[in-house]
């Protein structure tokens, strides 16, 4: 395995840190999650992977031929799937933030910090 | 298969299945029906747990999920399939959680009518991540398990859809999406390096490993992800947000085991998983250690000045945890029984507290100390159970609290981290009494510091039965003042297990004793509580001096805690570079 995959999950990942560190909008932040999100997806997909090696799929194939590991790719479904869960989750209270606020900058959104 | 193996998976199950039931039926059924199912599903998972714990005395309980047992791969060094195993401890936390929850769905009776069943089935979901939580002995399964809890938790805290509980949700999730993803990366790292997710092969796979760099870096992000989850400085920040605006029935499971569970959690890895490496064992007795004492005395401050009465609570809640983690990091098994009586304890005296919060939202809407100065009074059975609660905190010589603490603290090296525990339990115990004797006895004092604390009207359902209310919470505050012996015999027995789910034999705890720092943390206590309640507005300019000088630290603290996500995320990645720098400087010496 090359360095270029580990490498790829932490721009990844600090790109994504930096993007809601920075950020001036809920929508922009959720974005920025998803994409430190990828980052896992990188890293688990590359862990799994062999060279010279197909599908895990044994339909065509006698068993004990080379194949990727089908862990990961088990492990980046089911990782998928939280994720769809979670944005969905965030895009609908940044959407009743907006309808109650008018805005969804966070610096003027600040729990229990309100000016009367 | 024993009786308890085969029905290890229906403490995960039967909430479930009452979950899906009430999401499907919620329509039809009449409307005190959501409660009556939970509240009974929750007793009964109760039971359950509670009978496989004592089972798991006789030898930890395994399932294998679909048959799947390590004997059917025929190789001695892997593990095909995805197992349970519940150890005596494990079982009788997922005991405790069940309990709490039920005392939950009894005080929030009728709370949620509007809504059908929707708050009761999210409820039930995370019941059962959480037991599955407990249980599992498998790394990814644990990772599937804390990412349910986390999402069921996010939706309940956003439940009032007020601006605060959204904005306290959005910080909420964010920082706990990341730190699952943190978990991942760490339980993709160790099984690039080991090949498997059982817990137990893995850990006697980094017992040969010794400190591997891929071993200090997936302990770096598990850590990072449960310590974020337990809520540990510099990972604290959301907590407070998110408890204070959550509804208060969600408060008392948040505060009373979801965050301690992470702590649980983070006790169970670094003991089966990495025990085996030096570098981790350094890392957990230094570094953690003072990560636990300092987060003790931070929380402890930050409760002092705090007069909005939820978020109070919050913070306490961060300075127990902060002992709880000095309890992890002695690595003993004194320490652990000393963490798993304080789980209890902790968790019986805040659900109480947090319930006496529910209280006065629903009577008074608000639950702000100042603004409800003396209305508590006809409510005076809330207001001793939050005396009561307060002088637990603050190092009363008896009950479950107390011989928790002194189990842990016979277990910390050095004065310093006794100190901590001492100066954080009186200011947890003061801010809590001098609530309680401002709302509830008409006794005041000039506010001090805590005038300036963030606060906002608030108000929840009124009109509940009040007996519902403060029935499960005196039921708490009766329990917590249990004398600890009556759990000392099962915990002797558990604590090795949990060490080594596969070990014997019981630890010999040291005799009562203790007293002496109960008692000064009480001094220190009362001391406190007596200088707030009989404070006058400084006149004079040295009084005025005095006042500045006092509040300008804390004044600098609370700015900490902005209320900002990207300060918060900023926090995490500081203490993750931290964890990482430590583990780096004892890896690598």
């Amino acid at each position: 395995m090359t360095l270029l995959p580990w490498l790829v999950t932490a721009w990844l990942f600090g790109i994504g840190i930096y993007g809601i560190v920075t950020s001036r909008d809920y929508v922009h932040i959720i974005g920025s999650l998803s994409v430190c999100q990828s980052s896992t997806y990188v890293l688990l997909l590359s862990i799994g992977f062999r060279w010279h090696s197909g599908p895990p799929i044994f339909y065509e194939h006698p068993p004990g031929t080379a194949s990727v590991d089908p862990v990961v790719h088990a492990l980046v479904l089911t990782d998928i799937v939280v994720g769809a869960a979670v944005t969905a989750l965030l895009l609908v209270i940044a959407l009743q933030v907006h309808k109650r606020c008018g805005t969804t900058d966070p610096q003027q959104l600040r729990p229990l910090r309100h000016t009367k | 298969m024993s009786a308890a193996e085969t029905l290890l998976p229906l403490a995960v199950l039967a909430p479930l299945g009452a979950a899906a039931l009430l999401a499907l039926l919620a329509h039809w059924l009449p409307a005190r029906s959501g409660d009556c199912l939970a509240i009974v599903t929750s007793i009964a998972v109760a039971i359950l747990c509670g009978w496989i714990a004592d089972h798991a005395l006789h030898g930890a309980i395994p399932h294998w999920f679909g048959g799947w047992t390590p004997a059917s791969s025929h190789r001695s060094d892997v593990v095909l399939g995805i197992g349970f195993l519940a150890d005596p401890a494990s079982a009788a936390v997922a005991c405790f959680c069940a309990f709490l929850f039920a005392m939950s769905f009894l005080f929030a009776w009728g709370y949620f009518d509007e809504v059908h069943s929707h708050f009761h089935v999210l409820m039930l979901l995370f019941l059962a991540a959480m037991i599955g939580f407990c249980l599992t002995h498998d790394l990814f399964n644990l990772f599937v398990w804390f990412e349910l809890m986390s999402v069921a938790a996010f939706a309940l805290t956003a439940y009032p859809l007020g601006q605060s509980s959204l904005e306290g949700a959005f910080n909420f999730t964010v920082t706990n999406a990341i730190a699952s993803f943190l978990m991942l990366l760490g339980v993709g790292l160790l099984y690039a390096r080991f090949g498997t997710m059982d817990i137990s092969l893995m850990g006697r796979e980094i017992g040969r490993a010794g400190s591997d760099p891929v071993v200090l870096a997936g302990f770096c992000l598990l850590a990072a992800a449960l310590l974020t989850k337990a809520a540990i400085l510099p990972f604290h920040m959301w907590l407070a947000d998110a408890h204070a605006v959550a509804p208060s029935p969600v408060s008392v499971i948040f505060s009373g085991a979801m965050v301690s569970l992470g702590l649980f959690g983070l006790a169970k890895l670094i003991v089966q998983l990495f025990a085996g490496s030096q570098a981790v064992v350094a890392v957990v007795h230094g570094p953690l250690l003072w990560l636990g004492a300092a987060t003790a005395i931070l929380g402890g401050l930050m409760a002092w000045s705090q007069r909005h009465l939820k978020r109070l609570l919050a913070f306490s809640t961060i300075s127990h945890l902060g002992i709880m983690l000095i309890g992890v990091a002695t690595l003993q098994a004194t320490g652990i029984a000393g963490l798993l009586l304080y789980l209890l304890g902790h968790g019986l005296v805040k659900g109480a507290l947090f319930m006496v919060a529910g209280i006065l939202l629903a009577r008074h809407n608000s639950i702000d100390e100042i603004a409800l100065y003396g209305k508590g009074r006809p409510l005076w059975p809330a207001g001793l159970a939050m005396v009561a609660g307060g002088v637990m905190l603050g190092g009363l010589p008896y009950g479950l609290l107390h011989s928790a603490t002194h189990l842990i603290d016979g277990q910390v090296p050095g004065e310093a981290a006794s100190a901590a525990m001492i100066v954080s339990g009186a200011l947890t115990g003061a801010a809590v009494l001098r609530s309680a004797l401002r709302i509830f006895f008409g006794w005041s004092g000039a506010p001090g510091p805590e005038r300036a604390a963030p606060t906002e009207r608030e108000h929840e359902m009124p009109d509940r039965p009040m007996i519902l209310m403060m029935l499960p919470c005196l039921i708490l505050t009766a329990l917590a003042l249990a004398p600890a012996s009556l759990a000392t015999p099962f915990i002797t027995r558990a604590a090795p297990r949990l060490l080594d789910p596969f070990g014997s034999g019981a630890v010999a705890l040291p005799t009562a004793g203790g007293v002496s720092a109960s008692l000064a943390t009480l001094a220190i206590t009362l001391a406190l509580t007596l200088l707030a309640l009989l404070r006058h507005r400084p006149t004079s300019s040295g009084g005025r001096a005095i006042a500045r000088v006092e509040r300008a630290p804390l004044a600098a603290i609370d700015a900490l805690h902005s209320g900002l996500l990207p300060d918060y995320v900023t926090w995490g990645t500081v203490g993750l570079a931290l964890l990482a720098s430590c583990a780096a400087a004892f890896g690598f010496t």
